[in-house]
């Protein structure tokens, strides 16, 4: 497991790239950020993608490992320990200068950076923080930084690391505590959440504390008791027989004096879809709760691809199960902007997504009982949870109907797609097919719609991610009210 | 029927709505064109909309002080559209802009509010496309040049994003199909300017770098993407093909040829 020193940086980033790109999270998302004089770089809201990679997936990120060597052995991992694979690692200048370079032509919203563990998990924290540190103080970048927390590593480094990044993530990679053991024997439950609480109550604190503290005084009061003066902290770590002391000046003050917010952009976290047995709602109650109690941003889901010849490793017969990563994806999305719960959606009882049906068609027709609704004076939460109306067509609805009397053809201007909601909506009063239908047509009409859609855009099992955009090409973020009442679960 | 012609210009087209809206013909007896698109229509009488600071400024202000500042971007953004029927259907929109107020841009039942909805909504599409698929290479004597080939008139909407986030830097944003640019000193002001000729564009692309990153782009990109995934058909929705020759990452040769290549139409 020699890191070759020789290697070209060209060699190095594809090596480095390679290995990072099983995770999935690349968006750019949580913060706004106007430039300052002197800086490079600004980062936007909603989030920007530069380009689209042969897999369909967006690139917004310059998503790279510091270092593909790795002293663990999870079973699922590229990366790992028992793997012969060519290992490299980059310098901190190295990542700065492409991150630089790539942001000012363009190409990226700003730098993903994840390890392997080199040594231990505070070597490998401390080569990210040092990263950091020299990106936004000697190259002066105020673009987009994602970084992973190394479970395992010292608090402080973790909580050093918060003031430079945007967003922060710690994945979870299998959702119960028995996959972990199975696959990842070196990871635990605990291990992993927590820094995903420290990282929580670090954005809390600065939430609740609106007056600047003064000094050196830690934000995280509960949760790191800092030794020495003025909340100078040493970090002694060793790798290799190598020992390192780090003094940290208070934490969220740059060189010049200003205050840096922690982690403005939340944190997120990404399980593997398909690698253990758990079903479906296994999966979303997990990610329910994550939303629930870690206050995560977003949830990720990576369709398992077996990289490794592994005897605990199921094998696919139809490859990555993007089809279940997809439905996950759908009632994610529910539960965070349609006021879904998991228990509506999946119970123990039928614990797996429907193949043929998106998970709010699928609940929808087992709820006949509350359906058609009048467009005219449904309120904006009842309309969210008629298949084929979005967001944004139903804020649209809302809107509109204020000053007039919406029929169908007018609905389709609002973006409704008619073709599935026609069935739960009434304008008027009326129907658009005057016979009453039942349920078995309906179900028989959707699946045929969802087929085509899944279908005749890709071909044999590939399917567009993004489809569950029900506003197709308005892709853009909800509105704080929508995430509002979506956090508020309201019905 | 009588027609208005106007420039293809913002102040034009509101110097248009000013002239067919106060000869008092009558909304449905007039229509406002931009002048040589469009054939001649017979027993159609046709006024030219002369362009004044003070009809401009007048329709400005009715705008802003009766619909408020969302009416005004909105056809302001409409005005920068590819559509030869933009100046009538902006004309449409604001007689019930005039009307209704600020609450016109709900009211999508409408036939005409929705069509203003829909040409603003491609242009800022197109606007959000290229403000993400702009690449940018090194002309230079610390020059940032980059050449887009937009449907719609819209680097000057891509300015001001740039003009805050690369606020340190010398760009150039370069409109193949219009020979216009939008340029950007560092740490000052950005300005417009339309060019008689090709010579800039030309030396845009000459002293662009054949530079080691991007070809460390190109294998990044190349990288990144999950074998066992593949999906052209959804790369494509999401990154149409028309934009894809002024992009570094699918420029396969020697960068300098590659550039040549995809410009040359
Ligand atoms: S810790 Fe596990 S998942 Fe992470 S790089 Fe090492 S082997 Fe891979």
């Amino acid at each position: 497991m020699l890191i070759q020193e020789s290697m070209d940086l060209k060699e190095k980033l594809g090596i480095l790239a390679d290995a990072a790109k099983y995770d999935v999270a690349c968006t750019s998302s949580g913060s706004d950020r106007p430039n300052r004089p002197g800086t490079l770089g600004n980062t936007v809201a909603a989030g920007l993608c530069h380009s689209f990679a042969a897999d369909g997936r967006c690139i917004s990120l310059l998503k790279i490992l510091f270092t593909n060597q790795c002293v663990y052995d999870c079973r699922y991992c590229i990366n790992r320990r028992s793997n012969d694979v060519p290992r490299a690692a980059f310098t901190p200048e190295e990542v700065c200068r492409l991150t630089i370079e790539f942001y000012r032509r363009n190409y990226i919203e700003g730098l993903f950076l994840s390890s392997g563990v080199l040594y231990s998990p505070d070597y490998t924290m401390d080569l990210l923080y040092q990263t950091l540190w020299k990106l936004r103080y000697e190259y002066r970048f105020n673009g987009y930084i994602h970084v992973k927390a190394i479970p395992g590593a010292d608090p402080v480094l973790i909580e050093q690391v918060g003031f430079l990044a945007d967003r922060m993530s710690v994945n979870l990679e299998l959702p119960t505590a028995e996959g972990l053991r199975n696959l990842a024997p070196s990871k635990t439950r605990t291990r992993i959440l927590t820094p995903m609480r420290q990282i929580q109550r670090g954005i809390r604190s600065q939430q609740i504390q609106l007056l600047p503290r003064g000094g050196g005084e830690t934000i995280f009061q509960d949760s790191i008791a800092y030794g020495g003066r003025s909340g100078q902290r040493q970090v002694v770590y060793g790798g290799e027989g190598q020992i390192r002391t780090r003094d940290f000046r208070s934490p969220g003050s740059g060189r010049n004096g200003s205050r840096r917010r922690f982690v403005p952009a939340g944190q997120s976290t990404q399980m593997i879809v398909g690698a253990t047995p758990e079903n479906d709602f296994q999966m979303l109650s997990v990610a329910e709760a994550l939303y629930r109690n870690y206050d995560l941003k977003r949830v990720f889901y990576s369709a398992f691809v077996r990289v490794n010849d592994d005897s605990r490793l199921p094998v696919l017969p139809g490859g990555p199960p993007l089809l279940r990563e997809h439905r996950l994806y759908q009632a994610d999305w529910l539960l965070r902007f349609y006021g879904f719960q998991a228990g509506e959606l999946l119970t123990e009882e039928k614990p797996n997504f429907n193949v043929f049906l998106d998970p709010k068609c699928d609940w929808a027709l087992r709820h006949m009982e509350l359906f058609p609704v009048e467009v005219q004076t449904a309120d904006y939460n009842t309309l969210l949870r008629v298949p084929g109306v979005g967001v944004r067509s139903a804020r649209r609805i809302a809107a509109a109907r204020r000053s007039a009397r919406l029929d169908f053809p007018d609905l389709k201007k609002m973006g409704v797609v008619l073709k599935r909601a026609c069935y739960f909506i009434t304008c008027s009063g009326r129907l658009m097919y005057p016979v009453k239908l039942d349920q078995d047509f309906i179900t028989g009409q959707l699946v045929g719609e969802e087929k085509r859609k899944t279908w005749d855009i890709g071909d044999r099992n590939s399917y567009r991610q993004l489809s569950m955009f029900d506003d197709g090409f308005l892709a853009a973020a909800p509105t704080e009210e929508d995430v509002r009442s979506a956090a508020l679960g309201q019905m | 029927m009588t027609i208005f012609t106007c420039s293809d210009t913002f102040e034009g087209i509101l110097c248009g709505v000013y002239d067919a809206w106060m000869s008092r013909l009558g909304h449905d007896n007039v229509c406002l064109e931009i002048e040589n698109t469009g054939n001649l229509r017979m027993f159609s009488e046709y006024r030219r909309a002369e362009e004044t600071e003070d009809k401009f400024r007048k329709v400005t202000d009715a705008i802003l002080r009766k619909a408020g500042q969302q009416v005004y971007e909105q056809v302001y953004c409409a005005s920068l559209s590819c559509q030869p029927e933009k100046a009538d259907m902006i004309y449409r929109y604001l007689i019930y802009a005039l009307h209704f107020g600020r609450g016109v841009t709900d009211m999508l039942q409408i036939p005409a509010v929705y069509e203003l909805f829909r040409l603003k909504r491609r242009v800022c599409n197109e606007t959000m496309h290229l403000i993400e698929f702009i690449r940018f290479s090194q002309a230079g004597k610390g020059i940032l040049a980059g050449i887009v080939n937009p449907e719609n008139d819209v680097i000057v909407m891509m300015a001001p994003h740039f003009a805050d986030r690369l606020r340190g830097e010398n760009w150039v944003i370069y409109d193949d199909r219009r020979r216009k640019a939008a340029v950007h000193q560092a740490m000052g002001q950005w300005l417009m300017i339309q060019l008689p000729d090709d010579t800039w564009k030309e030396r845009l692309v000459k002293s662009s770098d054949q530079e080691t990153f991007e070809e460390l782009w190109r294998t990044f990109y190349k990288h990144i993407a999950i074998e066992e995934r593949r999906n052209p058909l959804c790369q494509r929705s999401h990154l149409p093909l028309k934009y894809r020759p002024y992009m570094t990452e699918f420029q396969q040769q020697a960068p300098g040829a590659a550039r040549e290549d995809g410009l040359r139409k």
